[in-house]
């Protein structure tokens, strides 16, 4: 379960958190859905204790972020935005390495990379040099990398930018797979159609605030509208940096 | 803790490797230079050695058939080749008839003594010269019922306190020079893709965001970059012992040997200076907001330890240079090359300093990647 | 006078080391008369040596530097746990030493010189070798500091008045053996070349290249003999073979006496200026033979004022002695000329230069000769030694001194040929005034991988008067005798003879400049 408290965060003259509280629960997948500029990627960050937030805090299965970081973190599976991949490692050099630092030993990483692999279908890459990789790939050998270790909670940052729709796919089903195994699933996107898809609650965001948390369909309750797309442009006031 | 540093250095090192730009970097640093220094080395001696057979130009040599065929016993002729130095002997047209009066005969040697080219060839005809006046006003006081001995008054027994050692010294306190510098040269790439590189890659945020902390991630770079430098500088000192093994030092009178003592030493001294330069390097590197301006950074900042090492190796402000960092174990490898004691004080006390500076950096790194800035560049 | 410029140790230096290693056996008469000064420290010396471990030393003449040692060695090695003495070495380290393994061993002349004395001089000669080989100098056992069996005392202060002629052998030569505290008998060649190989193998050298100069050259046969397998090269300068007595030196000194003679005489300078050479000789010397002549002069150093008695033996002592430098042979004409204008001042000068003595252990010189060279003579050889006059006088000086000194006799195989593949180059000086070409193509008789080399300007002593030197750095590097390249010993390094006492130039130059300043 991921919740965060009351985050305010300034940075430069913006205020890009502004007293943000909402939780994710597990066996659900949440999304975290705004227009560009919302605070999406900076609450993200927050969650990760990689940025400190002015005021509130954030938890991972109860344990606070800022007070207990490595704890904390150890609860938690990334996937960025970009991937940072290192493009001379392979895939499975990667993941075990990801693997390894979140404490499993040499073998056990060695067998979790294996069987990550196998789960995405990656075993044809696994043993290339991730330089050249089709943005697909990427996006598997990154997901790969959040998910090895088997954290309870995973957040993904913008998952389905740059990919085709067959990637698109591949990447719903593992969320799918991962809800279903009782994960917490959090992702902030700004692509409408993914969210009603996938999510269990959205949570709308707009100038670092919460502006309605639900269902899809609850949301579409909320404002009288047909669509989560009307319903959205309804919560936040424009359509600005909206894709549908 | 330590098994996260252990798998972050693994992979450091196997990224590292596997990237061309670093190992390259050291590589032609760890090969290049010393093979730079012995092609200036060989060239050196060939121009401050006289040839074997030194040919110049004797004008007049019909006034003085005798010292012409001294001179060529000597191997010193007058051929008129290519090979022939600017050099000029004339004799003068009285020469025979001063000599037969048992006045001084006259010769002229023109030349420009300005030219290093030239100097051993000078000093050798000069030699070679005074060599013959002194043979025969020897034989003049003997022909003369007089023992040479009594024109000379004074003898003077010179003991040279230098060393075979010390005198090769000379030489290999600039190539110590050299070889301590590959220390900076060898991590340097590896020390700006591990940090800014790995910025720029967006993989920075990716491993901070896993259970690892700051201090983890800096010592693990560290050693990685610590790692690479002990390589290059391992690699030039193989490199400078074969290599040197090369170099005609015989004809300068000393030998330059790169014993195994010295590069045991060499590799000692060297580890805090491989670990500032690691931490100065990533710290340079970290605070740089790309590749290109961590390098550019860098260039400069390398300039600094460059100036220590050379300040050491021409013995400039020696008193004060011998507590700081780098120059205080140049001047204790000198000291060793040169068949002297170590002195231990000195150099404890630089390598303190140095391995101050080193951990000095290293918190600075573990505090400045907490930081939004130095992470995100925001 | 001389130019302020000029480094006066370098003016010894080119006088004097050719007689310094060109000695090779010593007047019996000189044996009497010469005064060595030497400090006689060793002599009275009853303390029981010790080793010295290698250390850093410097020896005369050199500035750097070098390695010094001794090792303790029974002086009669039938006697291992008897008397022991200590026998010095020096090495002079090579420059960049490319073969640890392997030491280019010196060996010096006399018999009775010291190697390490002469280090400088090696050092200088073997430059070449140097740059890769470590040069190793023995001190051979009673000379230099390796127990020396020096001779001092009753007449053996030199003088220009001293009648040289009228000293009794037998009593200087018992004089000199009641000093001796060593058992003399133990001083011969073979005792010392065990010496020699102790010294090898204490210093870890598995193999050696030679260089034997003179008597250093008996001494490098019989390292041939006795330890072929340690040896890489040999190189014997001016060469004494074993079939040969030393005695016989005499014919040799007639022999470069003639060729000075006969060279002066097809020299047209020398040849104008000197147009009854050989008579002026002969004159001089019968007149010497017949009574000393007495004149008073300025003592060469002093320049006091004394009574000079030249005798025919301080004559052709200053003759002979001056044959063994190129540089000083130049000086012969001239000196021969003006004695037989009663002008003695050059020959004074000449003598003058061997005043202080030659440097020899004579206790030493003794040992070997009267062990070694003067049991052999037999009558033929003896017949023979009377037909000149340092043959003569040879005969007579050993006659008397070697029964007083009592050595005992060398075994009769010691005179064999040396037999050897070892590759081996001999060099002979064609004015040599001790030991002749000829000498080097007898020792060669059995050796198999031999070459034989004369260099047409040199006298006693080829390494240091030629690019010998060179050569025997080329044979050190090859081991292949037979590819030297030899044509460089051609080279004329001789100088022109002096034509009076300032100049080896022509003097028409002067008498035209003269001539022209006149009109």
């Amino acid at each position: 379960m991921i919740k965060v408290a009351n985050l305010s965060k300034r940075i430069g003259d913006v205020q890009a958190l502004n007293d943000l509280s909402f939780s994710a629960q597990d066996g659900q997948i949440t999304g975290l859905l705004g227009p560009n500029g919302a605070g999406k990627t900076t609450c993200l960050r927050t969650v990760f204790g990689l940025l400190k937030p002015d005021a509130g805090h954030a938890e991972i299965d109860g344990i606070d972020v800022a007070k207990s970081p490595i704890e904390a973190k150890q609860q938690l599976g990334l996937f960025p935005d970009p991937f940072g991949l290192y493009e001379r490692l392979t895939p499975r050099e990667y993941i075990r390495y990801f693997a390894e630092l979140n404490g499993l030993s040499g073998k056990q990483a060695k067998q979790a990379a294996a069987k990550v692999l196998d789960k995405l279908h990656m075993n044809d890459i696994a043993d290339r040099k991730c330089k050249g990789f089709s943005q697909g790939q990427r996006m598997k050998t990154a997901l790969a990398q959040a998910i090895v270790h088997e954290p309870t909670n995973i957040i993904l940052d913008e998952p389905t930018r740059g990919l085709d729709v067959m990637s698109t796919r591949v990447l719903r089903d593992i969320l799918r797979d991962l809800k279903q195994q009782g994960h917490c699933v959090l992702f902030s996107s700004h692509v409408m159609q993914e969210v009603a898809a996938l999510c269990d609650q959205v949570i709308v965001m707009a100038d670092g605030k919460v502006v309605a948390v639900g269902s899809p369909d609850e949301l579409c309750q909320q404002t009288g509208k047909a669509s989560l797309e009307d319903a959205f442009i309804q919560l936040i006031g424009t359509d600005e940096g909206i894709a549908a | 803790m330590i098994a996260q540093i252990r798998t972050m250095l693994k992979k450091e090192l196997t990224d590292a490797a596997r990237d061309k730009r670093s190992v390259m970097a050291g590589l032609y640093y760890a090969i290049g230079a010393p093979l730079m220094m012995c092609g200036m080395f060989m060239l050196l001696i060939s121009q401050v050695t006289s040839p074997d057979a030194l040919n110049i130009n004797i004008e007049h040599s019909e006034r003085a058939p005798d010292l012409v065929k001294f001179l060529a016993s000597n191997d010193i002729t007058s051929i008129d080749d290519s090979s022939r130095k600017d050099i000029v002997l004339s004799i003068s047209e009285d020469y025979a008839s001063n000599m037969a009066k048992g006045l001084p005969a006259e010769l002229t040697l023109s030349a420009d003594n300005s030219d290093e080219k030239l100097q051993s060839s000078i000093r050798r005809l000069e030699k070679s010269l005074q060599l013959y006046s002194a043979e025969m006003g020897s034989l003049r006081l003997i022909a003369r019922g007089i023992d040479p001995k009594v024109v000379q008054p004074i003898k003077v027994n010179v003991e040279d306190q230098a060393t075979a050692d010390s005198k090769g010294g000379m030489i290999l306190g600039v190539a110590t020079f050299m070889m301590i510098y590959a220390v900076f040269i060898s991590g340097m790439n590896l020390a700006i893709d591990t940090s800014a590189g790995e910025r720029e890659r967006n993989s920075l945020a990716l491993l901070l965001s896993h259970p690892v902390t700051t201090r983890q991630i800096v010592w693990a770079k560290m050693a990685a970059v610590t790692v690479f430098a002990m390589l290059g500088l391992l690699l030039t000192l193989v490199i400078s012992k074969i290599a040197y093994g090369f170099v005609p030092w015989q004809e300068l009178g000393f030998s330059v040997n790169l014993t195994p003592e010295f590069i045991a030493l060499m590799l000692i001294v060297s580890l805090p200076i491989a670990l500032m330069a690691a931490a100065l390097q990533l710290f340079v590197s970290f605070m740089a907001k790309s590749f290109k301006e961590a390098q550019s950074y860098l260039t400069i900042v390398l300039v600094v330890p460059m100036m220590l090492s050379l300040a050491a190796s021409y013995n400039i402000a020696p008193d004060t240079m011998q507590w700081l960092p780098v120059s205080g174990q140049m001047q204790a490898l000198i000291a060793f090359i040169k068949g002297k004691e170590i002195p231990m004080l000195q150099l404890l006390l630089s390598s303190a300093s140095t391995l101050a500076i080193a951990f000095a950096l290293t918190f600075g790194m573990e505090k400045s990647l907490k930081s939004e800035k130095i992470v995100f560049g925001l | 006078m001389f130019d302020g410029t000029l480094d006066p140790t370098r003016q010894t230096t080119s006088l004097q080391p050719k007689y310094r290693l060109a000695l090779k056996t010593i007047l019996p008469a000189v044996l009497a008369l010469s005064s060595y000064s030497f400090p006689i420290a060793a002599m009275a010396n009853t303390e029981v040596p010790q080793p010295e471990a290698q250390h850093a030393c410097y020896v005369t003449g050199l500035s750097e530097q070098v390695r010094c040692g001794s090792i303790l060695v029974p002086e009669n090695h039938q006697q291992p746990e008897g008397k022991q003495i200590a026998i010095h070495y020096t090495v002079l380290p090579a420059i960049k030493s490319n073969f640890g393994a392997e030491a280019f061993l010196a060996i010096a002349g006399g018999p009775g010189q010291s190697a390490i004395d002469n280090a400088a001089y090696f050092d200088k000669v073997f430059s070449k070798v140097r740059q890769y080989r470590d040069i190793l100098l023995i001190d051979q056992r009673g000379t230099g500091r390796s127990n020396p069996l020096n001779c001092e005392g009753e007449g053996f202060e030199a003088g220009l008045a001293l009648n040289d002629e009228s000293i009794d052998i037998a009593a200087t030569t018992q004089h000199c053996l009641d000093e001796q505290t060593a058992d003399i008998t133990q001083y011969g060649s073979e005792s010392a070349l065990k010496d020699f190989e102790a010294v090898r193998q204490h210093l870890g050298y598995s193999k050696l290249h030679l260089y034997g100069i003179s008597y250093g050259s008996r001494m490098a046969q019989l390292y041939m003999r006795h330890y072929p397998q340690v040896l890489e090269t040999v190189t014997l300068d001016g060469v004494v073979p074993m079939q040969q007595s030393v005695v016989a030196i005499g014919d040799a000194i007639e022999r470069a006496t003639q060729i000075l003679l006969d060279e002066c005489q097809t020299t047209p300078l020398c040849q104008q200026s000197f147009p009854t050479l050989a008579a002026d000789f002969a004159k001089v010397d019968s007149r010497l033979a017949e009574a000393a002549i007495t004149t008073t002069t300025r003592h060469p150093l002093t320049g006091e004022a004394s009574e000079l008695l030249l005798t025919r033996s301080k004559f052709m002592g200053a003759i002979r002695m001056a044959m063994y430098g190129a540089n000083i042979r130049a000086l012969l004409p001239y000196a021969i000329n003006q004695a037989a204008q009663d002008n003695f001042q050059p020959i004074l000068g000449l003598y003058a230069l061997n005043m202080d003595g030659i440097g020899l252990a004579m206790g030493m010189h003794s040992s070997v000769v009267c062990g070694e060279d003067w049991p052999r003579l037999d009558d033929a050889m003896r017949q023979q030694l009377q037909s000149n006059y340092f043959g003569e006088q040879m005969l007579i000086g050993f006659d008397e001194s070697c029964p007083i000194w009592n050595m005992p006799a060398v075994s009769e195989d010691f005179s064999d040929a040396i037999a050897s593949d070892i590759p081996t180059l001999l060099l002979s000086g064609e004015n040599d005034p001790a030991t002749p070409p000829s000498w080097a193509e007898l020792a060669m008789e059995k050796m198999t991988n031999a070459t034989h080399l004369i260099a047409p300007y040199a006298t006693h002593g080829v390494a240091h008067q030629s690019c010998a030197n060179n050569l025997i750095a080329d044979l050190v590097n090859s081991r292949d005798v037979a590819q030297l390249d030899s044509e460089c010993l051609s080279r004329d390094v001789s100088r022109n003879f002096y034509l009076n006492a300032s100049t080896v130039e022509t003097t028409t130059a002067a008498n035209d400049a003269q001539g022209a300043s006149n009109d």
